[in-house]
């Protein structure tokens, strides 16, 4: 049987050098792909859309996130189970099966002793991606020596997958397209023999000591115990998830995992596409279906008017899309994957008006309402956090510097609260700074360029309406130092 | 407004008090939580439930309280699993200790049982047995999940007119002429006829603001959770030599604690030695055990007392207070016993189960400490 090509050979921005081919084995299917995919695309670059089954009823799973923070592919590689195929990439002669349900541990293969290894280092920075990386290359720059790990195998965060030009300050890239930001941010990262990185690296928790744990996956798995003077963690956000029947069914996406598979990979997510949200997020990635073939049959937002830029809504109007403003999404149709989805009017009050029902045969809905940063990693580290809606939810509270209540330990980019990628960059640098100014690096030039980043960040960057909501949000949870001694305190309640 | 009983805390047993309380005709109740409901031990316990103790105490209220669990479960449709309790035994000593254990059990109606390694892989499937003499195994021990067993009781108790009030720290008992007759939050003064003290670590400290002084000392403790997977072992399991135990919650997850030398009184923290610690243990039990994901690691708090037994019941010198904490590890399956014994002190002035009044604050000042054949896990 000829398996069918969801591959994008022609992209108008976009050209896919693929690497090496790599054959695998799914079910007991040779799978033929190339090194860099991860298995989740590689499967679906051929037609797979039904990775796992949920525990209870048997329901179908999809790919939702693909950036390994949503447990939906969740699969068994080489007889380990619960792997997350989304953040996985591709080997020779590699055995993947679905799971059905809760997997059965008792057949899992008996794993190597892996290899624990102990390093120490100035900053230890988890997570690769605008934060992460510009808060490693300000550290190394003054002479720091840094530990770099990444969850992802690519360096980068969301940038990979970006393919529209910046907006925001030239000083930090505007006007580059996402993904080459992130190549240049990595090459300048190889530069530096001060800095070492870890690919596929994630970091599980933060103990007594400063010690952080990491787990290096794949190939040759590895305990990193890395023992930090410092540390700043950038590991970044999460695509918040929506309420209504069939959300379960494959091809109901983030927008960003349906971003993460044409512009990364090259593979179309799919053939007929709904978007619901009108952020920026949204817009763009209305614009970047068309761009990958897909036809998008409509764009919903509940509230009266768009959310995000107008110029953004304008370019894909002319391209012909619908988009709904005081409409949302009520009902996912489908047995095995999506095959139609109704959209609804709502009134004021949120409330669906009957029979305004429209039908819409997709076989995608991409979910773009917004994001919630992953702060995981500062629950378990015992930070103080604080509910705020404006940030997208709990988010732990900081100095002006970046510090969080556990002592050394800094927060930047979109797990701060989210914002974008030129306030993660400043973030990053801030902490970065910081950093140095604990480690005794730098002292007065250093402790000026701060004072200096963080009066620009505040008072003129962040002034712009446009990002007027994300500064209250954020000035709801930055503290002084002496603030901080207080938080720090009176902590464990 | 004034309540009939005030309660502080909103873990097990300040729930199950209120409900046993309304289930015997108190209608003004107020549950007064800093935090949130179960946020202390409760949520962070690996609920597991024994009535195989080394004191008569123990064993007696632990057998009440595994009837009522399987009451409760029906009523409020939560789970209780009675898969039982393996211990594993790896030297002849902890043999011999362990046969007397089970004749004082036998003496009280408690039926576990000496097992040899070929029965242990019966109860407890893949398990590796060439480390072990012997184990013991306790038929009537079993499991609940933390969330439902709470939760469940507190949307009824809401649902039935009980005041949940949280978060709102109780900051002071207010005693008048040697009779509570309040608590003084920290938003505002709340009359009550009746004050019970549930609150697990946090007990000793509100209980000194009436001058009560309560020997209670708070050791941290540490657990871990895997992802879930499909149910390889019913019952939960004792590594007698470290006193390591593994559960296969009801949900699929394996819930590990193991010892840590630790300070009392101290903010717990993350350690990895723990991590180390837990998994070289499992490891060495099963062959599969390194290939689970650990997604989750807390510390929560033992709340000790010098006999490691509870403080429950009225307090002499303070008229109208009750106390129902110091559960010393074993808070979560007592609480349907301890709840009953306390709600009856309150309506009736005496707690039903004798035993119980074994176990007032008193006995510390009294020299009555209990006595146990064993202290056991
Ligand atoms: C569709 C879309 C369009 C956007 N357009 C723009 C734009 O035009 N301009 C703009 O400024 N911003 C834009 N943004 C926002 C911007 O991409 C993000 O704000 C930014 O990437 C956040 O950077 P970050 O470094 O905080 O996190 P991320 O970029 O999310 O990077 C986090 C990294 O951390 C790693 N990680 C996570 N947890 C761990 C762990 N425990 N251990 C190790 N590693 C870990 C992840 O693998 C990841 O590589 C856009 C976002 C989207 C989704
Ligand atoms: C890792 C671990 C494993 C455990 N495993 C088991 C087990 O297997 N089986 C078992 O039976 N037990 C187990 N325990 C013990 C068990 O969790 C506790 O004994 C039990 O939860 C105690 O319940 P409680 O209602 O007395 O206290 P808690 O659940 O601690 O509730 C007390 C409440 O009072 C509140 N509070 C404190 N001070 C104030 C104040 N001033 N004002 C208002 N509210 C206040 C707290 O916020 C808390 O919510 C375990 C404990 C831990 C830490
Ligand atoms: S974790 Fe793989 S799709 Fe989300």
């Amino acid at each position: 049987m000829v398996l069918p090509d969801y591959r994008i050979y022609e992209h108008p921005i976009l050209d896919f050098k693929r690497g090496r081919r790599v054959k695998f084995y799914y079910r007991d299917k040779v799978i033929e792909a190339y090194e860099g995919e991860s298995i989740l695309a590689a499967l679906y670059a051929v037609g797979y859309r039904v990775f796992n089954r949920s525990p209870k009823l048997g329901l179908p799973r999809g790919a939702y996130c693909m950036i390994g923070k949503c447990s939906s592919c969740l699969s068994v590689v080489d007889g380990v189970p619960n792997t997350r195929i989304c953040v996985e990439p591709v080997r020779e002669g590699i055995h993947v099966e679905p799971q059905e349900g809760l997997a059965d541990i008792r057949r899992a293969r008996r794993q190597e002793n892996v290899e624990t290894i102990r390093v120490e280092t100035d900053l230890l920075v988890v997570g690769g991606g605008p934060a992460g990386l510009k808060a490693a290359l300000v550290a190394a720059e003054h002479g720091a020596d840094v530990v770099l790990v990444n969850d992802h195998f690519v360096l980068g965060g969301q940038l990979v997958k970006q393919t529209h030009k910046f907006f925001g300050s030239r000083d930090y890239f505007g006007g580059t397209r996402g993904f080459r930001i992130a190549e240049m941010l990595s090459k300048k990262i190889k530069e530096y023999n001060n800095i070492r990185v870890y690919t596929n690296g994630f970091a599980y928790g933060y103990f007594k000591g400063g010690v952080v744990g990491v787990a290096v996956h794949g190939e040759h798995p590895l305990n990193l115990l890395v023992k930090a003077k410092t540390v700043i963690a950038a590991p970044g956000a999460a695509e918040k998830g929506l309420d209504f029947e069939g959300n379960y069914l494959p091809g109901v996406m983030g927008a960003g995992g349906a971003q993460t598979l044409m512009n990364q990979y090259g593979v179309r997510p799919g053939d007929k596409a709904v978007v619901i949200g009108s952020g920026n997020v949204g817009l763009i990635i209305a614009y970047q279906l068309l761009q990958a073939g897909v036809k998008v049959e409509a764009l919903a937002e509940i509230l009266p008017r768009i959310g995000g830029w107008f110029v953004h809504a304008a370019k894909i109007r002319r391209l012909g899309v619908k988009i709904l403003t005081r409409h949302s999404i009520v009902r996912a149709i489908g047995t095995e994957r999506v095959e139609k989805a109704v959209l609804q009017a709502y009134d004021e009050h949120f409330h669906p008006i009957p029979g305004t029902e429209k039908e819409f045969g997709v076989d995608l809905v991409l979910i773009s309402i917004g994001l919630q940063p992953d702060t995981k990693f500062f629950a378990q580290a015992g930070a103080v956090m604080k509910w705020v809606p404006e940030a997208g939810g709990l988010v732990p509270i900081r100095t002006w510097g970046q510090e969080t209540s556990v002592e050394n330990l800094f927060v930047a980019g979109d797990a701060s609260g989210i914002e974008e990628a030129t306030t993660a960059f400043i973030e990053g640098e801030i902490a970065a700074l910081s950093a140095l100014l604990k480690l005794g690096i730098g002292g007065k030039e250093v402790e000026e360029r701060r004072g200096k980043l963080i009066d620009f960040l505040w008072n003129e960057y962040r002034m712009a309406p446009v990002v007027r909501r994300a500064r209250e949000g954020k000035l709801k949870v930055t503290v002084s130092e002496e603030e901080m001694e207080k938080i720090r305190i009176g902590e464990y309640t | 407004m004034r309540y009939d009983v005030a309660v502080i805390g909103a873990g097990i047993n300040g729930v199950y008090t209120a409900l046993e309380l309304l289930d015997r005709g108190i209608e003004k109740i107020a549950i007064i939580e800093k935090n949130y409901p179960g946020s202390g031990g409760t949520f962070r316990c690996a609920t597991g439930i024994r009535a195989s103790f080394t004191s008569r105490e123990h064993v007696v209220l632990m057998k009440r309280s595994i009837e009522k669990w399987k009451e409760l479960s029906n009523r409020f449709g939560f789970p209780f699993v009675q898969g039982g309790y393996v211990w594993l035994l790896s030297r002849e000593e902890h043999l011999r200790n362990f046969k007397e254990y089970v004749r004082f059990h036998h003496s009280l109606g408690v039926p576990t049982r000496i097992v040899d390694p070929d029965e242990i892989k019966e109860l407890v499937p893949t398990i590796k047995t060439d480390t072990l003499v012997a184990g013991v195994h306790d038929p009537i021990a079993g499991k609940s999940n933390p969330f439902t067993a709470l939760l469940n009781v507190l949307e009824y108790l809401k649902k039935s007119g009980v005041e949940v009030r949280y978060p709102e720290k109780a900051e002071k008992i207010i005693v008048e002429n040697r009779e509570a007759k309040g608590v003084l939050t920290e938003k505002e003064r709340v009359e009550a006829e009746t004050i019970l003290v549930a609150a697990g670590y946090g007990s000793r400290d509100i209980l000194s603001t009436c001058g009560v002084d309560a020997p209670i000392n708070n050791l941290p403790k540490h657990a871990l959770i895997t992802e879930k997977y499909r149910e390889v072992f019913k019952p939960l399991l004792v590594d007698w030599e470290t006193a390591s135990y593994m559960v296969q919650t009801v949900s699929g997850g394996f819930l590990i604690g193991a010892e840590l030398e630790e300070e009392y009184n101290r903010p717990p923290m993350n350690r990895i030695e723990f991590l180390y610690t837990a998994v070289r243990i499992w490891s060495k039990y099963f062959d599969w055990f390194p290939s689970t994901h650990i997604i989750r690691y807390w510390t929560g708090y033992y709340v000790m007392t010098p006999d490691h037994h509870p403080i429950l019941g009225p307090v002499k010198d303070v008229e109208s207070l009750y106390v129902s904490t110091g559960f010393s590890g074993h808070g979560f399956m007592i609480a349907p016993a301890a709840s009953e014994a306390v709600a009856e002190w309150i309506v009736r002035g005496k707690p039903g189960i004798r035993e119980a009044e074994n176990l007032t604050i008193d006995r510390f000042k009294e020299g009555r400490l209990i006595h146990e054949i064993a202290v056991f896990g």
